[in-house]
């Protein structure tokens, strides 16, 4: 069973800007905010880390900007002891709701049955068509913690500690990434020198 | 007919009422109000509201401990405490980490501290619209499959040097 340290064992403060930042600039991203240029008034899914920059890239591009902080809520339930099946009614969207999901790395943060939910709820969520953006972290301790990935200019991509968030790193195989999202076909996926990959899927 | 006396006459206001001296009303956290607000200066919320707010151009603060349920018209809005609810701001919205939000929001501007709860349909002021730049050659001759030619991530501390 996984541990989790308690929350007021936790750092307050965030890192300092310069400690250890990383930073790459992200294709997938770039890809993603390609295909929404393309949509009438596209209506896309955040479910976080919810970070203000990203908020303030994503929503100046679309019409609707659906923002729920996934991590926080599994967080949250974890610590009142909730079944981790029980965390899902936050994402009580209507089906075909979204041109576009960002998941991030929460599929590499669940354990392999809650993952699997998570793609079926992308699949009902996102319209035909629609993209799902996901990112898979490598071992290196500095992708272990739980990081926001702060968009900036020219789509980089700097990732940003939330010391705040205690969920472990499960890591996943290209193979099991691909067959955990099997419902919706995979467009592109890139890797990066340090180990993170990127992976943009599509609903057919 | 009652006369106004001398010192009545200096008192120009003589009920008492929680207006700082900055021009703000501040709504404690014993107080629970239900019903509509309408404000011409900056509230400021502890307490619980249930109803909805309208303050025109001007600012309303849901403190740390303020608990809304409301549907809020206001210049800006800056949330720390509780809300579930609808917000439209002429301005910006901010909301703080220790701020829990439920609703929807329409603004020019806003900004979300990191750890922030929150479940939100934003709309906000879009940009005109500009093609995003195609993905270069050079850029492109990067992108690989997973596990061929991997492409470079950078530390700030390896840029410096």
């Amino acid at each position: 069973m996984a541990t989790f340290t308690p929350l007021t064992q936790r750092p307050k403060e965030h890192p300092t800007p310069d400690d250890k930042q990383v930073f790459y600039t992200s294709n997938v991203l770039r890809l993603f905010a390609e295909d929404l240029e393309r949509r009438q008034d596209p209506q896309i899914l955040d479910i976080g880390p919810i970070c203000g920059e990203n908020i303030a890239f994503l929503s100046r591009r679309v019409k609707r900007l659906c923002v729920c902080d996934m991590f926080l809520r599994i967080d949250r339930d974890r610590r009142k002891g909730l079944s981790p099946a029980q965390v899902w009614r936050h994402l009580d969207y209507p089906p075909q709701s979204f041109d576009g999901i960002l998941i991030w790395e929460l599929a590499d943060r669940l354990e392999e049955r809650e993952a699997r939910r998570l793609a079926e709820l992308c699949y009902t969520l996102i319209k035909p068509e629609g993209k799902v953006v996901m990112f898979v972290p490598a071992g290196h301790s500095v992708q272990q913690a739980v990081s926001a990935f702060v968009i900036g200019d020219g789509f980089r991509l700097t990732l940003r500690p939330q010391p705040h968030l205690d969920l472990p790193l499960r890591k996943s195989q290209n193979r099991n990434v691909l067959g955990l999202m099997a419902p919706l076909k995979s467009v592109k996926s890139f890797i990066y020198r340090n180990g993170l990959r990127e992976f943009l899927f599509k609903h057919d | 007919m009652l006369k106004k006396t001398k010192s009545e006459n200096n008192v120009t206001d003589p009920t008492p009422h929680p207006v700082s001296s900055t021009g703000k009303t501040i709504i404690g956290r014993q107080v629970t109000i239900e019903g509509g607000i309408q404000g011409s200066e900056d509230l400021v919320i502890e307490g619980t509201v249930r109803g909805s707010i309208e303050l025109g151009k001007f600012h309303l603060t849901v403190g740390p401990k303020g608990k809304l349920e409301a549907k809020i018209r206001a210049g800006n809005v800056t949330v720390s405490g509780q809300l579930k609810g609808n917000i439209n701001a002429l301005e910006r919205v901010d909301i703080t980490k220790d701020a829990d939000f439920n609703g929807e929001i329409k603004a020019k501007r806003i900004s979300v501290e990191d750890g922030a709860y929150l479940k939100a349909a934003i709309e906000v002021e879009r940009a005109s619209k500009k093609t995003v730049e195609p993905m270069g050659k050079t850029n492109d001759s990067f992108a690989s499959p997973p596990g061929k030619d991997p492409i470079s991530m950078v530390r700030e501390e390896d840029k410096r040097k």
